[in-house]
């Protein structure tokens, strides 16, 4: 059993998932602040369309989550010695970074067939090996997002977006593709400077 | 020198929040629509943008980073996985899944807290 620290810092998102209210016994309309019944409700509405709302991280126990608020609102009146540095020491190479990746996508993937499951373990560990590949580059006070995306071939068409709201002179990103003849692995790279 | 004392009663990112905002934006752009090659791009382009604006409309000190990945409804096998080094306590995300007749969108938000 976890407790301390340690426990707080390496857990997931702290925004515990609330079970709602178990529902009265006497039939009345449902509220709409109620899971159910707001999917319910939305379903009506929506006929053709489905709604899934996942969070990347499973839910965990609440006390983890209260473990790591506490430590989170006392540090909040902590404040910061100022590091007078305008900049970060060594700023985020985007082509190094993406011939590192590149080559380990190329690597992990070379005659690998598309599999159910065997892909599904396969992506996440090549999302902790690209992390950790690019957290050896050392680059100080950069906070990291991997996605990694296979998608088979089928014939079905595929578009992928994405926007962001950073500090443009620092952050930056990186993306590589490995094709092969049943699949496509994607991989992005965000790289965003922790002031 | 009057310091800045962020009004800041919760701490960490608010999840339900932005995932409200996230199926909102899909449910408009793609709501009753059906696959088409020409307009996809557009869609993407719009469902991603009107999220990062409604985001930062909250007015919380974070950065965003949205990706939605949209793909025509067949059988196929799509896997996706994320890793993140961060700080758990005030980063987080959010991911969004949504799909109609001929279409499925998967819609990513990672936020990364701005230490003012």
């Amino acid at each position: 059993m976890e407790k301390g620290g340690h426990g707080g810092k390496s857990a997931a998102v702290p925004a515990p998932h609330l079970q709602p209210p178990p529902q009265p016994r006497k039939e009345r309309r449902p509220s709409m602040f109620e899971k159910e019944a707001y999917a319910q409700i939305l379903r009506e509405r929506l006929r053709e369309s489905f709604h899934d709302v996942q969070y990347v991280e499973p839910p965990f126990d609440d006390s983890i989550a209260d473990l790591g608020k506490e430590w989170k609102s006392a540090l909040a009146k902590l404040k910061f010695a100022n590091s007078y540095r305008m900049e970060p020491l060594k700023k985020f190479q985007a082509h190094s970074v993406e011939t590192k990746v590149q080559q380990i996508l190329k690597e992990s993937l070379k005659d690998v067939q598309y599999d159910d499951k065997v892909f599904s373990h396969l992506s996440l560990e090549l999302a902790d090996r690209i992390l950790s590949a690019v957290k050896e580059f050392g680059y100080h006070r950069y906070k990291f997002i991997i996605k990694v995306l296979f998608i088979q071939k089928t014939g079905q068409a595929i578009n992928v977006a994405s926007r962001w709201i950073w500090d443009v002179a620092w952050d930056s990103w990186v993306a590589a593709k490995h094709e092969t003849e049943t699949y496509v692995a994607l991989a992005l790279v965000f790289a965003l400077y922790c002031e | 020198m009057e310091e800045y004392h962020r009004h800041c009663d919760e701490v960490g990112f608010n999840v339900d929040e932005a995932h409200n905002i996230v199926k909102e934006c899909i449910d408009g752009v793609l709501g009753g629509e059906d696959y088409n090659q020409n307009n996809i791009n557009q869609w993407t382009a719009s469902i991603v943008e009107q999220s990062l604006t409604h985001l930062v409309k909250l007015g919380k000190a974070y950065k965003y980073i949205v990706t939605c990945a949209v793909v025509q409804r067949s059988a196929y096998g799509f896997h996706t996985a994320s890793s993140c080094f961060w700080d758990t306590t005030s980063d987080g995300t959010c991911t969004v899944r949504w799909e109609n007749r001929t279409m499925n969108c998967i819609v990513n938000v990672f936020a990364i807290a701005i230490v003012l």
